[in-house]
């Protein structure tokens, strides 16, 4: 089932909490187990001819799935209902619960009271604006939590400090509070973008001591790179900002920087010695920026393997701009470059330029976007 | 397992996509034309390309490449096998899925088009999101390759139709919130694994859905089509089904016909129609249901059949048009006749007034608390 296969995704997800914090490896498998089983939806489907007896009614009383919801190996499926608020009589057993595409406008204190079990807790798409300070208390297994497609205007509190992947993406979010994410080591994948935030809004010491794998912060009002993100990230996305330059102590944080999303901002110059601080770099978007030439430092980086630096204003490409030109210098070789929709004239670029390529077709240099 | 884990997450994490492109102008070409993506080599095969040397080349260095991972498209997360590319704006499935992938959550993206290729190769993919995006066509074989296929989310787009060619492995297929107007006969034809049906918010009609449309789902479980403009029960629904919903519909009437043979139904939702009549006999032909959802319908009197129901235990009737309720309309008339006891009976807001509902007419009731008889909704 799906949620098998999201609970698979914890599972792996809490892979990587590894090295950060010891797993209960025996109560995940088991969780997994239960998720392997037959698919067959037949959770409800208890009646038979014992219920013939008397003795039954009293277990037939207790509620086994809100009305209009599925339940099936301790997913609760409650999308698309048209719900006004969670549900009552959740099993307390759950592991997941899906309630995305609702009208849910406010999460109460006691909404989820007793599900200790949860794994994971989809509200996507709702119109939930408050969260009771309350609401997630007790849920020491919750790993995915899905906010996104909310009212929301803070990062709610007391969020459960084991999640392993929030995402709070278009909401109403401004501000990124000090200690929104106290206490959330574990939390790898963080995606909040499509929120009002600015550079301003974002509070010193908001992601402290967190070792965040994934950040996206793209569709926001930030104009510079965030400089207190946490420094365990390996992929940062700040695609369609409105960052206008990068410095060279922007990245002196983030050195196990494995791919970088700059797309779709308005960058003008990448400030000499940058990318030098992030030696493990092996893909770059700067598409659709402003940069009047090839980013300073590219032929330094030994793993880099993409480069998007299509729909710039670059004027001229020269000969060692990819490429490392010491004999011994070893680079891994460029899988893409795009360098289409610039004011570079292609035959005015030296073939040598692209030495260090996997074949040609790695390189997209054309003035026009292919469609 | 720490190491492969960490080795899984670095090599998807990093991996780069490769391009590819149609229109290429390009001076160290010696390209067969009309070629399409290349294939990446496999490792041990690799060399090193053929570099053209120009004038002024410097001494060419030594370069290595590393041996491919798997790939993942850029700023999706490849977990292993699940493939998370939501909230992204694409404008198109992303290519290089790792054909390994079992889920796929392309969900609030802005994807208006399935195409044929688009999918190719994923036979392991158990799980497609697309919920949430513009999507109007889908190509007629762009499911084709997707053979291990269990679910398949399509909510909140832009289809007249449901897609032809479903995978036939598909258990779930929810397509709430679309365009459609028509259920066809062969719509579903073959889908004998499909256990859930969600149709609901389309302009769907009574005249729209063909007559035997559901016949082929034979192990469907639960079915919702709420929020259309159907007018009547749609007739011929499988006999496995043991939930039906088909609440903010126009339907005017429940006939014991269009409940014909639903043998396991053990959960009806009719609420927000605008049903006057439930027929005689309409119970008895859903002999295991156990909750009923008749409130915010256009009833006159509770529906016939109550007493001789074995197992309905929750029964709501709340804002209809009932003006008397009779000491026997609910249980049957002597305590030793084998009834489920009632857990929730609603019967507010109706123009009965409740001083006149004598209390021995709940007398198959588990707890007063069940009942909620005052023009007021309880807390």
């Amino acid at each position: 089932s799906t949620m098998r296969v999201l609970l698979l995704f914890t599972l792996l997800l809490l892979c990587h909490a590894k090295p950060y914090k010891p797993i209960k490896i025996m109560e995940l498998m088991k969780i997994h187990e239960i998720m392997q089983q037959d698919d067959r939806d037949d959770g409800d489907d208890d009646d038979d001819d014992e219920d013939d007896d008397f003795d039954d009614f009293e277990a037939n009383f207790i509620s086994d799935c809100p009305f209009g919801c599925t339940c099936s190996r301790r997913v609760v499926q409650c999308s698309d209902l048209g719900l006004t608020s969670v549900p009552r009589d959740i099993p307390a057993d759950t592991l997941m619960i899906d309630l995305q595409n609702n009208d849910i406008t406010e999460i109460k204190e006691n909404d989820f009271k007793g599900l200790t079990n949860l794994y994971a807790l989809f509200l996507v798409n709702n119109r939930i604006s408050k969260i009771h300070p309350k609401a997630f208390q007790n849920m020491e297994k919750l790993q995915l939590l899905y906010l996104s497609y909310n009212l929301l205007t803070q990062i709610p509190e007391n969020l459960p400090r084991n999640i392993l992947e929030l995402r709070i993406h278009d909401n109403k979010i401004s501000r990124i509070q000090k200690e929104a994410f106290k206490g959330m080591q574990s939390l790898h994948v963080l995606e909040i973008s499509a929120n009002p935030i600015a550079n301003s809004g974002i509070e010193l010491g908001a992601f402290d001591d967190m070792a965040t794998l994934y950040l996206r912060i793209a569709e926001a009002k930030l104009t510079a790179v965030p400089k207190d993100l946490p420094s365990s990230l390996t992929e940062l996305h700040l695609d369609y900002n409105k960052i206008g330059k990068v410095e060279v102590e922007d990245f002196i944080r983030y050195k196990n920087l494995l791919r970088l999303g700059l797309g779709f901002n308005q960058i003008k110059f990448v400030e000499n010695g940058t990318l030098a601080s992030i030696p493990k770099i092996r893909e770059i978007h700067l598409d659709n920026n402003k940069l009047k030439k090839v980013p300073p430092g590219l032929n330094t980086l030994k793993y880099l393997r993409v480069v998007y630096l299509h729909a710039n204003s670059i004027t001229h490409v020269g000969v060692n701009e990819f490429c490392p030109t010491k004999t011994k210098a070893k680079k891994t070789l460029y899988t893409g470059i795009s360098l289409f929709a610039n004011p570079v004239k292609y035959w005015e670029i030296q073939p040598p330029t692209f030495r260090c390529v996997s074949g040609h077709r790695a390189v997209q240099l054309a003035n026009f976007r292919r469609k | 397992m720490r190491l492969a884990c960490l080795t899984l997450l670095l090599v998807s994490v990093c991996w780069a996509l490769p391009f590819r492109q149609s229109v290429f102008l390009d001076f160290m070409m010696d390209d067969e034309p009309g070629s399409a993506l290349p294939e990446p080599l496999p490792p041990s095969t690799r060399r090193p390309p053929k570099i053209p040397k120009g004038p002024g080349a410097p001494e060419i260095p030594e370069f290595t490449d590393i041996p491919l991972g798997p790939v993942c498209p850029f700023r999706c997360q490849c977990h292993l096998r699940v493939v998370q590319c939501s909230d992204l704006g694409m404008k198109n499935v992303p290519e290089d899925i790792p054909v390994d992938a079992t889920l796929l959550d392309l969900q609030n993206n802005k994807i208006s088009e399935i195409r044929e290729n688009d999918f190719k190769g994923l036979k392991g993919l158990h799980a497609l999101i697309l919920v949430n995006n513009k999507i109007t066509i889908i190509h007629a074989k762009a499911f084709a390759p997707l053979v291990s296929l269990q679910r398949l989310y399509l909510s909140k787009n832009l289809l007249k139709d449901i897609p032809a060619n479903m995978p036939k492995s598909l258990q779930e297929l929810r397509i709430h919130e679309n365009q459609i107007s028509k259920i066809r006969k062969a719509t579903f034809a073959g889908m004998a694994h499909v256990i859930v049906m969600e149709l609901g918010s389309n302009p769907l009609t009574s005249s729209g859905v063909d007559g035997g449309a559901f016949a082929d789902l034979k192990r469907v479980s639960y079915i919702r089509i709420a929020d259309t403009n159907i007018t009547a029960i749609p007739k011929g629904l499988p006999s496995s089904l043991s939930e039906l919903h088909l609440d903010g519909n126009k339907i005017t009437k429940v006939t014991a016909d269009s409940l014909k043979g639903l043998k396991n139904l053990a959960k009806l939702g009719l609420s927000h129609n605008e049903i006057s009549v439930v027929e005689n006999g309409s119970l008895a032909m859903v002999p295991h249901l156990r909750e009923l959802h008749l409130d915010s319908n256009a009833l006159t009197a509770v529906p016939p059949g109550l007493p001789e129901h074995k197992y309905i235990q929750v029964i709501y009737l709340h804002s209809n048009k009932i003006a008397a309720v009779g000491t026997e309309d609910f249980c049957p008339p002597s305590y030793n006749t084998k009834k489920a006891m009632y857990s929730g009976i609603s019967l507010f807001s109706n123009p009965v007034p409740y001083w006149e509902v004598q209390p021995i007419t709940f007398r198959c009731v588990f707890d007063r608390s069940a009942i909620q008889l005052g023009n007021y909704r309880k807390k």
